[in-house]
């Protein structure tokens, strides 16, 4: 697919991810000045809940520095295991809105959402919805900026977060609409420090010129910017400072493992209502494998009974595979001997083992042994429809006919409990 | 069970059942259930010499020179009632028997997604019996012409490639095994043993075409030295988990020469002496199943034959024509 002239990307960034995660393991944390990060005295400051930064602590700040500026707050040394869960959590919440999906880090993430309207509406409905399923299912608040390009949907976030203050976050807008007809006016007054790219160094050079807003760059004259900052610097920056970015959404590089994983709002026992959701990641898992362009060899299912004990399996075949057929049918495998007569609270489905390319293949006898043969051709190419429609259309608007929920409509719930 | 000096034991998952009787000295009949594993993990942890097994209502008491375990028992009556099978016997040479289930079992799937590739088919084929497996990746097939009594004409079972696993490590010294064919249970009895296990109730796929395709290429090889070479190639390409990448077989008039190569630790070569007649043709094998086909295939001298680079090739003893191997190549590029 060409680059559409009309994208429409979201930018969304969680409200102190890691201080937040942790106030939700520790209520009685709630409205106090929480510090994330190394404590020790080279320790440096990983993320601050808003009642700290209400004193100034920011992330990347020495942890010493914050614990001067704000003596109260409670300093934690951080659990990355943990947080890389949740984040997965909430990564697999935006990959029900787009496949499209690149994440900057455990608390950010770009979508583009160009081909969705016609299933999740106008960007701001959507944005709207995604934060409010954000929040049922983890308890977290995320702030989200949409815009033309990855450069202005970044800024557009900015505009959406909540405030500081003494009592914690005095909430914003949470979703802001950088429209194109906005754009210019927003650009012109917008201090070019937040520009990507420009730096200390940067800001030195351009600031005697009396350039300090994005605007001021596009007065300026282009030979006495390139004097400055070299060509190619001032072409990228007279480009962004004209709100153009043509950089694409990419998934995320090369994941060791790609899983879903789904709680439910009452412990199920029903098998023929599990296996439905194992359809279903099963499918999704399987074309966020081909959106890496990626093939797997081993499944992983994992199911946690109400009791919270948890049982993971798994099953290695000696041939990669990137379709939701074959995964399903290994979790199938799996699943049949499992006991769920405890009734069982999440199911999950992973694969690992990747192999990134057609280097080698190990040749089957299927289409030979008669009877048993499968059209690998056929399903490989109704895979590729698939993926192409959804990236058209949306995550949702195609599925696997044997899985429940496939209509799905704005504000249903694809990956975890509805309010009982 | 104790029946006089007869003891007899049984096991069982429900899907697999074992039972086998053995000679003691009995003191007065009866019977009891206890817990397997821990049962055989004390039994076998004990020194050399009697033991001695007492049985009470909720104890039983297993005990060795000084050691003594008092172990809690289950219930007899929880314990599954299991009848005999019913149906046609076959008494066949319990040697050559076992010497093909070590042949074929290998060669079936361990993927449970594929039920009917996990089973071994025994079938009727010629006045004699066929065994048949295949992953889908290769394929094993071995005939018992010499078997006494043979199955209908057409008859054919799918019996679970886990429990012919367990029967291949019973069978000892044996001189003639029966099987009992039911309806839905297959039973194996040999010297005091009997094992009996639910049939896979499944279609076998066609494989007859794979064996009868027409090959053009054949190489015929001393089997040990090509299974040597192998051996030491594959080094060179397998990984920590015990799997392989593929090993190239160039094939020509008088040689075959294989190459082993991963980027991150080198290559190796070895070139083997053989007879070579065909087109050159480089094709390449998981080394793995490689070597499952060259250790089931017998004698001294074996043929593979091959169509090209991606299509089945053929593997078998020069001699005979009891023991055939199809083997899928890697697609490599």
């Amino acid at each position: 697919m060409g680059q559409s002239p009309q994208r429409t990307i979201v930018h969304v960034d969680m409200d102190a991810f890691f201080a937040s995660v942790e106030i939700l393991r520790h209520p009685e944390l709630v409205g106090r000045p929480v510090v994330v990060g190394g404590s020790g005295n080279r320790g440096v400051v990983a993320a601050a809940s808003y009642e700290a930064r209400f004193y100034g602590v920011h992330s990347a700040m020495p942890s010493v520095r914050a614990r001067r500026l704000c003596p109260d707050a409670v300093f934690l040394s951080g659990d990355h295991a943990h947080y890389r869960e949740v984040s997965e959590r909430v990564m697999a919440i935006f990959l029900t809105r787009t496949p499209l999906v690149e994440p900057l880090s455990l608390d950010e993430a770009f979508l583009d959402v160009s081909g969705t309207r016609r299933t999740f509406g106008e960007p701001v409905a959507l944005a709207t919805q995604l934060r409010e399923q954000v929040l049922d299912e983890t308890g977290l608040y995320c702030s989200i900026g949409i815009a033309q390009n990855k450069f202005l949907a970044k800024l557009a976030t900015s505009e959406a977060k909540p405030r500081a203050s003494r009592s914690g976050p005095v909430r914003g807008s949470g979703v802001f609409h950088l429209t194109p007809d906005a754009q210019e006016r927003f650009l012109a007054s917008l201090p070019i420090s937040r520009i990507w790219g420009v730096g200390p160094a940067t800001l030195a050079r351009l600031q005697p010129l009396g350039i300090d807003r994005a605007g001021d760059l596009l007065r300026a004259s282009p030979k006495v910017l390139a004097g400055a900052i070299g060509e190619g610097a001032a072409v990228r920056l007279i480009q962004l400072a004209q709100g153009l970015d043509d950089r694409t959404v990419t998934p995320d590089a090369d994941p060791k493992s790609i899983s879903q994983e789904e709680t439910f709002a009452r412990d199920l026992t029903d098998r023929d209502e599990l296996h439905g959701h194992l359809v279903r990641q099963a499918d999704s898992v399987a074309a966020r494998l081909r959106a890496h362009g990626l093939r797997a060899r081993t499944v992983h299912l994992k199911v946690r009974y109400g009791n919270f004990q948890t049982l993971s399996r798994s099953w290695t075949s000696p041939r990669p595979f990137d379709g939701g057929h074959e995964i399903l049918g290994a979790a199938d495998g799996l699943f049949s001997r499992i006991p769920i007569d405890d009734g069982v609270r999440l199911i999950g489905l992973g694969v690992s083992s990747f192999d990134a390319g057609d280097r080698e293949e190990q040749l089957t006898l299927d289409s030979m042994l008669d009877g048993d043969g499968v059209d690998r051709e056929l399903r490989d190419r109704a895979n590729s429809a698939v993926d192409e429609i959804r990236q058209r259309f949306g995550t949702s608007i195609i599925g696997p006919a044997s899985a429940p929920g496939l209509h799905r409509t704005q504000g249903d719930q694809q990956w975890g409990p509805n309010a009982p | 069970m104790l029946r006089g000096d007869s003891l007899t034991i049984t096991g069982s998952d429900l899907d697999l059942t074992i039972t086998t009787t053995i000679v003691v000295s009995g003191e007065s009949d009866g019977e009891v259930v206890l817990q397997g594993k821990l049962t055989a993990d004390i039994i076998r942890s004990l020194e050399a010499g009697a033991v001695t097994v007492e049985a009470e209502a909720h104890q039983a008491h297993i005990s060795a020179g000084r050691s003594k375990f008092d172990v809690v028992v289950i219930p007899s009556e929880e314990y599954p009632n299991f009848t005999d099978v019913d149906g046609e016997q076959i008494t066949i040479d319990a040697r050559s028997f076992e010497e093909g289930l070590k042949q074929v079992v290998r060669a079936a799937s361990h993927d449970e997604t594929r039920i009917t590739l996990t089973g071994v088919l025994i079938a009727s084929e010629d006045s004699g019996i066929r065994m048949v497996s295949t992953d889908s990746y290769r394929l094993a097939v071995r005939d018992l012409p010499s078997a006494a009594a043979v199955l209908g004409e057409g008859d054919q079972v799918l019996v679970p490639s886990r429990a012919l696993n367990e029967l291949s490590r019973i069978i000892r010294n044996e001189e003639q095994i029966t099987l009992v064919i039911g309806e839905s249970d297959i039973m194996f009895e040999t010297g005091s043993v009997t094992l009996r296990t639910k049939l896979i109730e499944e279609q076998y796929p066609a494989y007859r075409n794979l064996i009868a395709l027409e090959r053009s290429n054949r190489l015929i090889i001393d089997r040990l030295s090509l299974l040597d070479a192998v051996k030491r190639v594959r080094l060179m390409v397998s990984d920590s988990s015990g799997t392989a990448t593929a090993v190239r077989l160039n094939l020509d008039a008088d040689h075959v020469e294989l190459v082993a190569e991963n980027p991150e630790r080198g290559r190796a070569s070895e070139s083997v002496d053989a007879t070579y007649s065909g087109a050159q043709l480089t094709v390449a094998f998981n080394p793995d199943y490689l070597i499952d086909g060259l250790d089931a295939t017998p004698g001294e001298v074996i043929f593979l034959d091959t169509v090209d680079e991606e299509r089945p090739a053929l593997m078998g003893p020069m001699d005979d024509d009891e023991f055939r191997y199809v083997l899928m190549p890697v697609r490599v590029s």
